[in-house]
């Protein structure tokens, strides 16, 4: 039986199964909690566990997924230049806000950690818990974080920060659109710049470019910070 | 031919970054390098985005699927999460708030300053 879990079209077909399943309950429920990457996750890690299927097994699907981690997240520079002139129009305000932002996720995230105590690799993991996947998960394994957890993290952050937007937008009384994008890109990535592009354009298009910059502010914080 | 012609250069990019990766003396991401390089030939005009248009929106739209088996990987982990849920559950959710707030109030003080010096010019 283990010879037919074992071949990669497995775990390459539950996965995209599962991600299907997710993609059409979100596309029902029109929910946010609804996240098809969340919901693919507990289909297969039950599926697994069920059958009881070796992660291993799956695995051999999903290095073969995990294979295109690094070209996606590549891609993203075509996003950052499809809004080449907004950000040309709007600079400082944007480097501005994505660098006090990503430094104060950075900061506020090792600071709670300290205070619960929280052990080197889990403060690792949750470091970069605010910026896109591809290079929260890289800036993880980077500093000795456990990839998983921060994957765990990234999303749930991506949906708190999508169904508190329009809240923190009236709590803090953002009126200007380009804050009100940057903030919610800053603090909640692609899962939360779904949810601003539904607020407007420019919330949406701010959004989007807060991903790829606070990223790679990120990167470079966390990079000096572990000197 | 088209499909595999932009494979091919997105590939080649993150082979470039990988290279780069092993021969900075400090340790940044190879992907992080070659989204970089990929901005820098867009915008010198090496690259044109409809070289590579397919292929991004493809990778692009579909981001999440890649991350599934890395998220499942979350089943090795079990015991550390039922550990540590709940400082993990306020974490997430007080650093959301203060992040929102940091960069909201960051740019308002910002555009304050830019349009404070603006008027000062024009007097």
């Amino acid at each position: 039986m283990n010879e037919l879990w074992a071949s990669p079209f497995f775990g390459i077909s539950l996965s995209i199964l599962a991600f299907w399943i997710g993609v059409r309950l979100q596309k029902r429920l029109k929910s946010v909690l609804c996240n098809p990457l969340l919901i693919a996750i507990l289909l297969i890690a039950g599926f697994l566990s069920i059958f009881k299927i070796p992660y291993e097994s799956y695995n051999a699907g999903g290095a073969i997924i995990n294979m295109f981690l690094a070209p996606a997240t590549a891609c993203l520079a075509v996003s950052i230049y499809s809004k080449i002139r907004i950000l040309k129009e709007n600079w400082l305000p944007i480097v501005v806000g994505c660098t006090v932002g990503s430094v104060t996720s950075m900061g506020s995230v090792y600071l709670l950690c300290r205070l619960f105590r929280l052990d080197a690799s889990m403060t690792a993991s949750l470091i970069p818990k605010s910026i896109t996947t591809p290079i929260a998960v890289e800036v993880s394994r980077a500093h000795g974080g456990i990839v998983p957890v921060t994957v765990i993290a990234v999303i749930f952050t991506g949906i708190l920060g999508s169904i508190f937007a329009p809240f923190l937008i009236r709590l803090f009384g953002v009126k200007d659109p380009v804050a009100a994008g940057l903030s919610i890109g800053s603090c909640s990535h692609a899962v939360g710049t779904s949810r601003a592009i539904r607020l407007g354009e420019i919330q949406g298009a701010m959004s989007g470019l807060a991903i790829g910059i606070c990223g790679i502010i990120t990167v470079i914080v966390s990079m000096i910070f572990a000197y | 031919m088209k499909i595999i012609k932009q494979f091919g250069i997105i590939f080649t990019i993150c082979w470039l970054g990988t290279a780069a990766e092993h021969m900075l003396p400090f340790a940044f991401p190879a992907s992080v390098i070659a989204m970089v390089l990929l901005l820098i030939c867009l915008l010198t005009g090496i690259l044109k985005v409809e070289h590579i248009r397919e292929k991004s929106d493809f990778l692009l739209a579909n981001m999440a699927f890649f991350f599934i088996p890395a998220g499942v990987n979350v089943i090795n982990y079990l015991d550390i999460l039922k550990a540590s849920w709940l400082p993990l559950l306020v974490i997430c959710l007080s650093t959301t708030v203060i992040t929102f707030a940091a960069t909201a109030f960051s740019i308002r003080l910002t555009v304050h300053l830019l349009k404070k010096k603006g008027g000062q010019q024009h007097e």
